[in-house]
């Protein structure tokens, strides 16, 4: 563990400051990619395909192509002259081919197929428009009913399946489930959201001679937009340059580039000519990568008393044709149950191909383990008559209860999620708002209270490849101001404040003489940027000790020119004082105008300047905790829902600015409104696209969202200065709080569905207890995949007749969290005892294990992609071999193989 | 901002303007506020070979309020509609719908008539018109006519203006000082256009309803005139009024659709609540005054 310095409420920490990027934004004196211009910059449009599958029969270019104004018209066979492979955001490549212009098919409404490059963006749009292509159309794979039944996506893959993890059959599981007092079993059916980014995604690719790409982008780090291209394109003959000063906006979107960027960039290098693509809003809500669009069924069993037995989940996305990460989302079930006492959970969980835009993520992409958990654990509290509260407080682990670690194996230490909840009823009186409820229902008002807990892994660095820790390079400029050049970077989250606060603090000079500079990768160092709600954490606590190290460097110097003991030195408000000594007082500019221009007075040894960096790399996880309660009143004439009153207790450490705390929560809850109630970027049976406009795709508007209250309950976390993440909370634990309180406000009615958005058609079919949706609107849910399975008796594997052969080489492939591994192994037996050799792409590694009849166990240490024990179960019968293998956080993978000797 | 090539010309005169649109056989789009067109043309969902800009044209604007009536011009902003005192006296029912069209910066710019040329099914001032009982007047090269608001409408977006015809001006009937607006707006946010809505005017003669004029946005493909229930009112004692019975006979002249915002059958309920209640609460707000 790090070293850990306390830290209180101080000069600047702590405090609401003025936001440094104010100013400039407020005034519309930002710097955003549409911004940047270059001399000979030309436009790019896209010509996207209208419909949702089908084959390219032909192309006619002609007309563009003799069009004034029109430099290049590009299809797919052009820009194959550059090499460009899209990568997830862990920069592995994708499981099936991304082409980055459609080839000889096109797999979703809105599929890039030609690229135009103009003088400006109305002729290459004009020429775009008298491009024809003609397609043979097929029936396109639009839902997940449709990828599950329907036919490949991709050709050449076995299935529709991107990704599956955990196990599709659980007789333990079923066991305890089968025993439970109490089983409660519901589907969550999640819409399709767009991110909606203010600033939709826009690139400036510029040549600079022929060795330097400078690439202008949206992003969310700059840094690692710089990584991913210079390993995308392999082409050591360039240096990446990649900047964004300032960026409207990204939840997830814009974590990495994908096509379209990338055929920009591949368009640019054989042009040779800057070239700037700023997406519209209509082609954001088409084609811009998109999120959720989830289902899943849980069932839960509780004991008499309602605490928490077992639970199995069984989750599937509509992943789209190609995703940002063509995963199944092992998270949901990572953090499912992570802050409850429950003795079992077990998953299975699957990505799925479909005919519509890729996935990509959406602030906390795994949000829907809160919702689904804490929507079910209201619906017990119904069936068993216990108080929503009660029931978490049977089951929430309590600080008491730690250190200890979740079923799945994620230690816990000092996760508050039951204190915050408690916070939170000091002030939420709920027996005064349930009279309150009892008296408005006589008035035919309904009134409902929604309360929902969690947690978050933060600050996430050191488990996986590009989640690192944050660098902070500072300096005292000899004109005594100071300059910090960051690895982080804000899409409106005002880094450039609160590490500003942090370096005041700690250095012990005024907050305005601290300036913030990033997105640029050429200053600074790597970090993924905002991803994961990191920042606060591990950008603060490199700030903090780059400024330890800065003051320290500050006060050497100072003591040694003014011949006084350096503990006797201090460095406040930017002044040095020596104790006892007044007449000694310098200004930081006069002590910094030595440390550059006169070396001859430093100390000996002292390297000359005041500077000072510090890569801070903090625990694998922080974890942020939080309780929320909302109250609502629903219109039982029209189905309307409105919201009177939230409150968010949360614990995210030490608040660094609590204004910029209190912005991120508020905006992830307006995000959770939105899902809740408002927002879906779905499809019709054909693909087509249902809200391509913000006529159709309705975000919530100010008059939608409350004026939230906040209670802060910090408890310092084991990172450097105690801070904990924040940015993704309030759009994972707002959907529960929010759909909680209306299912209590209806329950007089029934039991509100699972099934995002809440229309107002939805609720009001709730209130009159019949059917009103259409079949254009809803699809029926999905029946679970798995029904109400008999408990099967548990038995040992049945002795086999004949002992099995063992030794060989074995062909294996294991379903992880990265997709399909392929493996090849050699065992060997010796009486109970087995040894053997995995052979894979990543190295050989010797194991040893046991053998019992025809079952066999060992166990290895694995450190990619994260540091994991797997512990192999598997059964050998004749030529094939399979079984489960143990993953620790990650649940359980199936193994399936056969005999190669 | 970034539409397909269009020319450009801004008229001084009625006369101007037709002779344009009669030269551009179809391929030309007046341009009034430009809140609907704007977007549209960016996206380049419009694409129009020739842009008529009628901002320039000074009498298409302005409101005239008399015994005979009123007239607007239809280069009449929204918010001048909200502002105008003598309207507000007039016509209070569409002084109330107009609040409703958009928001505050988009009725800054936004028209009267651009709304009613528009044909959204779901917009406040077609509806308003047509439950008025007003009448717009068209004009082309080939002369004028004057037809009934409510004959108008075709479908969404689709109305019997023809190619070469520009709207000049909307006239609404007189109604006594007294009138009781009745307005009820169901829309997932404000500005929204309506899921349901239920815009009228109601006369009271000595407790008996003498005139009623009420049309439904967003309930049908075109605003929808409530016909059968404005002739069930005429004459009813507003102390014994069956509301249910109206409501009925309300939407029994709507054909609503199912879109992903509602269900047909979610406006058909809503709007059979939102009339009697809307309806009762009016005339009860007018017995207690």
């Amino acid at each position: 563990m790090n070293e850990t310095t306390p830290i209180a409420a101080g000069r600047f920490i702590g405090q609401r400051m003025p936001r440094k990027e104010d100013p400039r934004l407020l005034t519309g004196r930002g710097t955003f990619v549409d911004d940047i211009s270059f001399p000979g910059m030309l436009h790019v449009a896209f010509v996207r395909s209208p419909i949702a599958r089908g084959k390219i029969t032909g192309i006619d270019l002609s007309v563009a192509r003799g069009m004034p104004g029109v430099h290049a018209v590009y299809t797919a066979a052009d820009l194959a002259k550059i090499k460009v492979t899209p990568l997830s955001f862990f920069l592995t490549p994708s499981e099936v081919e991304v082409p980055l212009l459609a080839t000889d098919h096109v797999a979703y409404a809105g599929d890039p197929v030609v690229l135009i490059v103009a003088d400006d963006r109305y002729l290459a749009e004009d020429a775009a428009s008298v491009v024809t292509v003609d397609y043979e159309e097929e029936d396109p794979v639009v839902s997940l009913a449709d990828a599950r039944n329907g036919a490949l996506v991709h050709p050449g893959t076995e299935s529709n399946v991107s990704a599956a993890m955990g196990l599709d059959e659980d007789e333990d599981g079923e066991a305890l489930l089968a025993g439970a007092a109490h089983l409660i079993n519901r589907t969550v059916i999640h819409q399709r959201i767009s991110q909606s980014p203010m600033e939709t995604r826009g690139i400036v690719v510029s040549k600079q001679g022929a060795g330097e790409l400078l690439v202008h982008i949206t992003c969310q780090s700059p840094h690692m937009i710089a990584r991913y291209l210079t390993i995308a394109l392999g082409m050591p003959e360039y240096s990446i340059r990649v900047l964004a000063k300032d960026v409207g906006g990204s939840f997830g979107l814009k974590n990495t580039p994908w096509r379209e960027e990338l055929a920009v960039i591949a368009a640019a290098l054989l042009l040779g000519r800057p070239l700037k693509w700023i997406e519209d809003r209509l082609e954001n809500l088409i084609s811009a990568n998109q999120a959720r669009e989830q289902e899943m069924t849980m069932r839960v069993g509780f004991d008499g008393q309602g605490k928490l037995l077992a639970a199995r989940g069984e989750y599937s996305s509509n992943n789209g044709a190609y995703p940002q990460g063509a995963d199944a989302n092992v998270a949901v079930h990572m953090f499912m149950w992570a802050a409850y006492k429950i003795p079992y959970y077990s998953f299975y969980t699957q990505g799925w191909y479909s005919n519509t835009v890729g996935l990509a993520a959406y602030r906390g992409p795994w949000a829907l383990e809160s919702l689904i958990r804490e929507a079910m654990l209201d619906i017990a509290a119904r069936q068993l008559g216990i108080d929503p509260v009660e029931i978490r407080r049977r089951n929430l682990v309590t600080l008491a209860d730690q250190p200890t670690a979740t079923t799945m194996g994620i230690p816990l230490e000092d996760i508050t999620p039951a204190e915050c909840l408690e916070k939170l009823l000091t002030v939420l009186d709920i027996d005064a708002f349930r009279r309150e409820q009892a008296a408005a229902r006589q008035e035919g008002r309904h009134l409902g209270l929604g309360i929902a807990t969690y947690i978050e892994p933060t600050g996430s660095a050191g488990s996986m490849p590009v989640m690192t820790g944050e660098l902070a390079q500072l300096r005292v400029e000899p004109t005594g101001k100071v300059t910090a050049t960051m690895s982080t970077h804000s899409q409106g989250h005002g880094t450039q404040t609160t590490m500003a606060q942090v370096i005041a603090d700690r250095l012990g000079v005024p907050y305005e003489d601290v300036t913030v500079f990033e997105g640029d990768s050429a200053h600074g160092g790597f970090g993924p940027g905002a991803a994961g709600s990191r920042q606060g954490v591990i950008g603060g606590g490199a700030s903090l000790k780059a400024a330890g190290l800065l003051q320290q460097k500050v006060k050497t110097l100072a003591a040694h020119l003014l011949n006084a003991n350096v503990e006797d030195v201090s460095l406040e408000g930017g002044v040095i004082h020596v104790a006892g000594s007044p007449e000694m007082t310098r200004s930081l500019r006069q002590i910094a105008e030595i440390a550059y221009g006169e070396p001859a007075r430093l100390p000996p040894g002292f390297e000359a300047g005041l500077e000072a960096q510090y890569r801070y790399t903090p625990p694998p996880m922080t974890f942020t905790s939080a309780a929320h309660g909302c109250i609502v009143e629903v219109d039982i004439e029209t189905g309307f829902v409105k919201i009177l009153r939230w409150i968010s207790s949360e614990d995210c450490g030490n608040v660094i600015n609590p204004a910029v705390v209190e912005g991120q929560i508020a905006g992830g809850l307006a995000q959770a409104i939105g899902m809740v109630l408002l927002e879906e970027a779905g499809y019709d049976a054909r693909g087509n696209p249902i809200a391509v406009t913000f006529k159709d795709y309705l975000l919530p508007a100010i008059s939608d969202v409350p004026d939230f209250e906040y209670v802060h309950a910090s408890t310092p976390s084991q990172s450097e200065g105690g801070f904990r993440g924040v940015g993704e909370g309030g759009a994972i634990i707002g959907p529960p709080t929010l759909f909680n309180a209306i299912a209590d406000a209806l329950s007089p009615f029934g039991e509100v569905p699972l099934t995002l958005p809440l229309t107002p058609t939805r609720l009001l079919e709730v209130i009159e207890g019949r059917s009103m949706t259409s079949v254009a609107h809803a699809p029926a849910p999905v029946a679970p995949v798995v029904t109400e399975v008999a408990p099967a008796p548990v038995a040992a594997p049945a002795p086999p007749a004949a002992p099995a052969r063992v030794d060989g080489l074995w062909k294996m492939v294991m379903a992880s969290p990265m997709g399909g591994q392929e493996m090849k192994g050699r065992l060997a037996t010796e009486g109970t005892t087995l040894t053997g050799t995995l052979l894979s792409d990543q190295g050989n590694q010797d194991f040893a294990g046991s053998i019992e009849g025809n079952r066999l166990k060992w166990e290895m240490k694995v450190t990619k992609p994260v540091s994991l024990t797997l512990k192999y179960d598997l059964v050998v019968e004749g030529d094939s071999i399979s079984g489960k293998v143990k993953m620790g956080m990650f649940g359980t993978a199936k193994l399936t193989g056969e005999r190669l000797e | 901002m970034k539409p397909a090539p269009f020319d450009y010309v801004r008229p001084d005169t009625i006369e101007e303007a037709c002779a344009v649109l009669a030269e551009a056989g179809g391929g030309a789009q007046v341009l009034a506020g430009g809140q609907t067109l704007m977007p549209l043309l960016a996206l380049r969902m419009s694409q129009p070979f020739i842009m008529v800009d009628i901002n320039r044209i000074a009498v298409l604007k302005g409101i005239v309020t008399g015994p005979e009536g009123t007239r607007i011009g239809p280069m009449t902003r929204q918010n001048e509609v909200i502002a105008d005192a003598a309207l507000a006296r007039a016509l209070p029912m569409l002084v109330t719908a107009a609040r409703h069209v958009g928001h505050h910066q988009t009725r800054n710019r936004g028209t009267i008539g651009g709304s009613i040329a528009l044909g959204e099914p779901a917009a406040e001032m077609p509806a308003a018109a047509v439950a008025l009982g007003a009448s717009v007047t068209l004009r082309s090269v080939r002369g004028s006519r004057t037809i009934k608001a409510e004959d108008m409408y075709l479908g969404p977006y689709a109305t019997v203006l023809e190619p070469d015809e520009l709207l000049t001006e909307i006239s609404y009937p007189a109604w006594p000082v007294d009138s009781i607006t009745i307005f009820r707006e169901i829309a997932q946010r404000p500005g929204d256009f309506a899921l349901v809505g239920l815009v009228g005017t109601v006369v009271v003669e000595n407790g008996r309803i003498a005139r009623a004029g009420l049309a439904w946005f967003g309930m049908g493909p075109t605003p929808i005139r409530a016909r059968q229930a404005e002739a069930a009112l005429l004459g009813q004692d507003i102390a014994r009024l069956d509301g249910r019975g109206l409501a009925e006979l309300a939407v029994a002249d709507t054909a609503p659709f199912d879109d992903h915002h509602a269900s047909a059958e979610y406006r058909r309920t809503v709007g059979r609540r939102i009339f009697a209640r809307t309806l009762t609460e009016a005339l009860n707000v007018r017995q207690a005054g």
